[in-house]
């Protein structure tokens, strides 16, 4: 399948902003089972110098150098991404047998499990989550199994609400209420799989706006949207599940960036020098099946 | 306590009678017996020649003196923390020859371990590929920085300075209780006890041959002064910032070094350099002694929301345009889950046996090492693997004092994720000698070990930070819990040469300055000048508002009216109060954490200043001290307006004596200058209009003439009562009077013209060409032609000059954190 993948984000400030600097994680990137074809990125200021670069976990980042005073930041993004299903997970060993495997592996690149065990800066352990996420986990239940059912509930508990949280809530707040979008959603199951010690990354890319004919809609196609990767051991690796919408990952979503959580991957941060403060980011985002 | 005044033979002193070890603790003074072990006699007799009430007196003046210099730290038992003064003990540490060499093999052995871990984990990953090390125990450490990963520090070396910190077990052999990678702090502090013990007691220092310090830290310095470029700011210590509890340490070590104390806000990155703002624009700056910690250094790259770092650090690094004394991500090495590997990280990177042993440590994420500790729990602590060895206490469980729930619930979270934690055997540490309720005690202690990089490998600092518990609980040695820190003093076999960080006579270069001025010690040296002079204008309204509370005469009432109105313009009243309550007038002293009382300006002084600290002298910082404490309700409650109105205006003249005669004339003294003559002026115009322009009596100009100090000046010149136009000629117009709204104007121009880039051959900038302008205006007006409108006039010139000033010299934006979802 592929992609025609458009993202429009605007911040603006209350007063004029002499110098900023940004990193930007906006644009798709190669995988396995993901290609970009072509991607483009821009920003306003125009005058502003752009630093491609990637961080640890291969990201591509772009720097951004705004030196012109300015009241708005703009960052326009597009990519035609070609996307192929994923094989099917198979069967995989029991849970336990993968949190021992994750603790012996000799390997600290990128991918190995290790990053991905320990709580990190916005998703950290909470035995309430742990112990929500233990029902899916009985002795001996094959791993992928255990995170599927686990998406499913989380799915099923919780209500998809943009009001009800906001970027710093913590996973253990959005649990408590059982509300938040897609963000909370994966910390919340990420914190869930840590404590347990199974291995578990923050993906954070982009939906198909409208679901494939004869399904459902889907939540948080109109933003970014982020979701989870589980380790399942060295021969079946990283399992991708969106635990927003109860779907195994497949065609439908195009990975951006990978880390431990949202502080890792997120789309636009930075520091902004000014006497005002930030006003609201305006978010368009769009992917369709090329034409 | 018996109170001997004279000793007569060894150790005669009351305060040394009775003192025994701990039972079945080594005891670094007295042997099991009581007996005074060699190396300390020569010391307690010396002190004992003193005789108790010469000894008292000095331990009093050395008490003064720590307190006068200003050493502090920061305690943070209450939101934002407080300072207290710095504790040190009455007695060193003497550390015998045979001990010293032991402590010095072993701890340069370590810190070519720990450059030797760093290399290995930033670079090639052997360690963890060959199965020394498992992959979590790095990967689980917050200080394992992902973007330094793959970077070589420019330099070559992770680590400048290390340091170790130290206890004797009970087998009498010194064990490191952990390693300092980060940004080791307490050498300054080590420095100052040195200072301060060694003036208190010069017979004792001058009687044993003790290694000198100041050595160490000339080499520290020439080693790290030879990796800044020349031509740029030069080596500069990088500061969290006064909030720090260290804070005083970072300034004294500046002010010792002779380099520049920079706060992230000090820092540009631009085009992967790193540059200092100063005044006189942005100089490039490449070689740091960090002490802020690496997560904070690059809200771009590491802790998205530190307001204390400077955005691009981490591409400088990277790009090898910076050193940082230490590299980023050094303090991975201070991980407590590493302290079980040291032993084979000895033998596989370098090829040797600890020569200094580890407090035994078992990380619990393999299940045999889990097992092992959830087996005999009832002898060991459980700490947190992942938080440095050195943190505090608070968060280690001791097995042995867990109740059946509490003990249940750890071996159940030993089991779910061991990966977490670290099983470490209790080691009850040897005590030495501590001053506590009038006599010395035993208490356990740890003394922190330094080491430089330098061109010939590594040197040890012949002495150390020593810190004492507060009670036989070893386990509470923390200044955070109220310990006290003690000099080392390491005896040599021989001689030992005086040495002074001062360079011989033929090698200083003369210098009339004191390198760069950063922009925002600048800011702050100018919002210091004028919060002391907003301080000194509310008290003077409030005094003499106050003071006509007594008179009933309806001039006076108005002039006590148009007083209260300048109050509530400032804030400090609220409006509707009236100065004629005394406790209204209290409150506007007093009051804090209303914006505008005097006590609030005095406060916001005093946090611009202690930014700057190192650029004050230390009295007009303990004066400030006392002008925070004449205005604080708490210090002598009972004390009436009037005469802590007095006090204060006595202790601000003060503080501008010492500020005009203690402080060179360079570009920091103008900017606190000049913040006091504008907002000196601004004062000055607002007394004008209030009771020379709007109305007009002989109260009002009898006040007015109080209000500018100018009372005798007026009553000199005029034998007259005060008359509308002498009065105002005197206060706006004279320029040779120091409180006339002219004067400030003339010394505006005077510095003005010596600001950074106003040199002859450059276009004057906007705050020379307004003050030039407003200098013309005031030659060219009368008296009488001084109205409402010239008053008005003169003001908004004022706030322009200092925003002008702002724009151009000063920091002036606040810094904010990107957010992708603001929320609404």
């Amino acid at each position: 399948m592929i992609y025609d993948i458009r993202l429009v984000t605007l911040s603006t400030y209350d007063d004029y902003v002499p110098f900023a600097r940004h990193v930007l994680r906006l644009s798709p990137m190669n995988t396995t089972r993901q290609s970009v074809l072509s991607s483009s990125l821009s920003v306003e200021p125009a005058s502003s110098e752009l630093l491609p670069g990637r961080d640890f976990f291969g990201n591509r980042t772009v720097g951004v150098v705004c030196s012109e005073p300015h009241h708005s930041f703009i960052a326009r993004a597009s990519a035609r991404v070609e996307v192929a299903a994923p094989a099917p997970i198979g069967a995989t060993p029991p849970w336990e047998e993968v949190a021992g495997l994750a603790l012996a592996v000799r390997d600290l690149s990128p991918e190995a499990p290790a990053h991905f065990l320990f709580p990190s800066r916005v998703a950290p352990l909470s035995d309430a989550i742990r112990a929500y996420a233990e029902q899916s986990f009985p002795p001996g239940r094959p791993i992928a199994e255990a995170v599927t059912d686990l998406m499913r509930r989380i799915h099923a508990d919780f209500a998809y609400d943009g009001d009800a949280t906001n970027v710093s809530t913590l996973p253990e707040e959005a649990f408590a209420l059982k509300r938040g979008v897609c963000q909370d959603f994966a910390h919340v199951m990420i914190a869930g799989l840590r404590g347990l010690g199974v291995p578990a990354a923050y993906v954070s890319g982009f939906l198909r706006t409208l679901p494939p004919p004869g399904e459902a809609r889907r939540e948080g196609a109109d933003a970014m949207h982020a979701w989870v990767m589980a380790w399942c051991g060295p021969a079946a690796g990283w399992f991708a599940v969106d635990p927003t919408n109860a779907l195994v990952v497949g065609e439908e979503h195009v990975v951006a960036a990978i880390g431990r959580d949202y502080a890792d991957v997120a789309p636009i941060d930075g520091v902004i020098f000014t006497a005002g403060a930030q006003r609201a980011v305006e978010v368009a985002v769009d992917m369709a099946p090329a034409a | 306590m018996a109170a001997p005044t004279r000793s007569e033979g060894l150790f005669g002193f009351g305060f040394m009678e009775g003192y025994r070890p701990l039972a079945g603790v080594r005891d670094e003074m007295a042997g099991e017996d009581g007996a005074i072990r060699p190396h300390w006699r020569v010391f307690l007799s010396t002190l004992g020649l003193l005789g108790q009430e010469e000894a008292e007196q000095r331990f009093e003046q050395m008490a003064q003196r720590l307190q006068a210099t200003g050493a502090t730290y920061r305690v943070f038992d209450t939101p934002g923390g407080r300072e207290r003064p710095w504790p040190v003990s009455r007695l060193p540490l003497l550390m015998s020859p045979g001990d010293w060499r032991e402590i010095c093999a072993g701890v340069v052995q370590r810190a070519r371990m720990q450059e030797a871990l760093l290399q290995d984990l930033y670079g090639p990953q052997t360690l963890i590929a060959d199965g020394v090390l498992p992959a979590s125990i790095v990967a689980g450490s917050p200080e394992f920085l992902r973007p330094l990963v793959g970077v070589r520090p420019r330099g070559g070396k992770f680590l400048r300075l290390y340091a170790a910190d130290l206890g004797r077990g009970p087998d009498g052999r010194w064990w490191v209780m952990a390693d300092r990678t980060q940004g080791p702090s307490g050498a300054g502090y080590a420095l100052e006890n040195r200072l301060a013990l060694s003036a208190a007691l010069p017979e004792a220092f001058g009687a044993l041959d003790v290694h000198r310090l100041a050595g160490f830290f000339q080499r520290f310095r020439e080693s790290l002064a030879a990796l800044a470029e020349p031509g740029g700011a030069g080596v500069c210590v990088l500061t969290p910032g006064p909030l720090n509890e260290t804070y005083f340490e970072h300034a004294y070590l500046a002010r010792y070094l002779g380099f520049l104390l920079v706060e992230g806000e000090d820092l540009a990155v631009r085009d992967d350099k790193v540059f200092v703002r100063t005044v006189a624009g942005l100089r490039g700056a490449d070689a740091f002694i960090r002490r802020l910690d690496a997560d904070f250094a690059d809200p771009l790259e590491l802790n998205a929301q530190s307001r204390i770092g400077a955005p691009g650090l981490v591409r400088a690094a990277r790009a090898g345009n910076v050193t940082f004394a230490n590299a980023l991500g050094s303090g991975l090495a201070e991980s407590r889950a590493l302290l079980g590997f040291h032993g084979a990280l000895a033998r596989r990177l370098l090829g040797e046996e600890l020569r200094l042993p580890n407090v035994a440590t078992w990380w619990c994420g393999q299940g045999e090492a889990r097992d092992a500790v959830i087996a005999q729990l009832s002898a060991l602590a459980i700490a947190p693997a992942f938080s440095p060895a050195s943190s505090s206490y608070t968060d280690v469980q001791v097995g042995a004092e867990l109740d059946g729930p509490r003990r249940a619930r750890l071996i159940e979270a030993l089991t779910r994720r061991g990966v977490d934690y670290v099983g470490q055997e209790i080691v009850s540490l040897s005590t030495m000698p501590v001053w506590s309720e009038g006599r010395l005690t035993p208490r356990p202690f740890q003394i922190r070990v330094y080491a430089a990089a330098t061109e010939d490998g590594w040197i040890v600092m012949p002495g150390g930070f020593c810190r004492a518990a507060n009670s036989a609980d070893a386990r509470a040695i923390s200044m955070q819990m109220g310990g006290l820190s003690a000099d080392v003093w390491v005896l040599s076999e021989g001689p030992v040469a005086p040495e002074s960080l001062l360079p011989a006579e033929g090698d200083i270069e003369v210098k009339r300055h004191v390198g760069a001025l950063t922009s925002r010690a600048a800011d702050n040296l100018f919002w210091f000048g004028r919060y002391l002079e907003r301080a000194e204008a509310t008290i003077r309204l409030i005094r003499a508002g106050h003071a006509r509370e007594a008179l009933n005469d309806r001039d006076e009432r108005a002039v006590s009216a148009a007083i209260s109105a300048l109050l509530i313009g400032r804030g400090a009243l609220t409006p509707h109060d009236t100065l004629l309550n005394r406790k209204v007038a209290l409150a506007a002293l007093v009051g804090s954490g209303q914006v505008g009382t005097a006590a609030d300006s005095v406060a916001a002084a005093r946090r611009a200043a202690s930014h700057v600290r190192e650029r004050l002298a230390t009295d007009v910082i303990s004066t400030v001290d006392e002008l925070a404490d004449t205005l604080d309700p708490a210090v002598r409650p009972r004390s009436d307006p009037q005469e802590r109105a007095d006090r204060a205006l006595r202790l601000l003249a003060a503080i501008a004596g010492l500020i005009g005669e203690n402080m060179a004339q360079l570009t920091g003294w103008r900017f606190l200058e000049m913040g006091r003559r504008i907002e000196r002026g601004l004062a000055t115009l607002d007394f004008v209009r209030a009771l020379g322009v709007d109305h007009a009596s002989g109260a009002s100009l009898s006040a007015l003439l109080e209000l500018g100090d100018s009372s005798i000046t007026y009553a000199q010149r005029y034998f007259i009562a005060p008359a509308r136009r002498p009065v105002l000629d005197l206060l706006m117009l004279d320029d040779n009077n120091p409180r006339a709204c002219a004067f400030q104007i003339r010394k505006l121009g005077e510095m003005a013209r010596q600001m950074p880039g106003e040199g002859a051959d450059e276009s004057a900038s906007l705050a020379r060409r307004l003050v030039e302008r407003l200098s013309a205006e005031m030659i060219a007006i009368e008296a009488d032609s001084v109205d409402a409108g010239f008053v008005a006039r003169v003001r908004a010139a004022l706030l322009e000059l200092s925003d002008a000033l702002s724009e151009r010299y000063l920091v002036n934006r606040n810094r904010l954190a990107f957010s992708y979802r603001v929320d609404e």
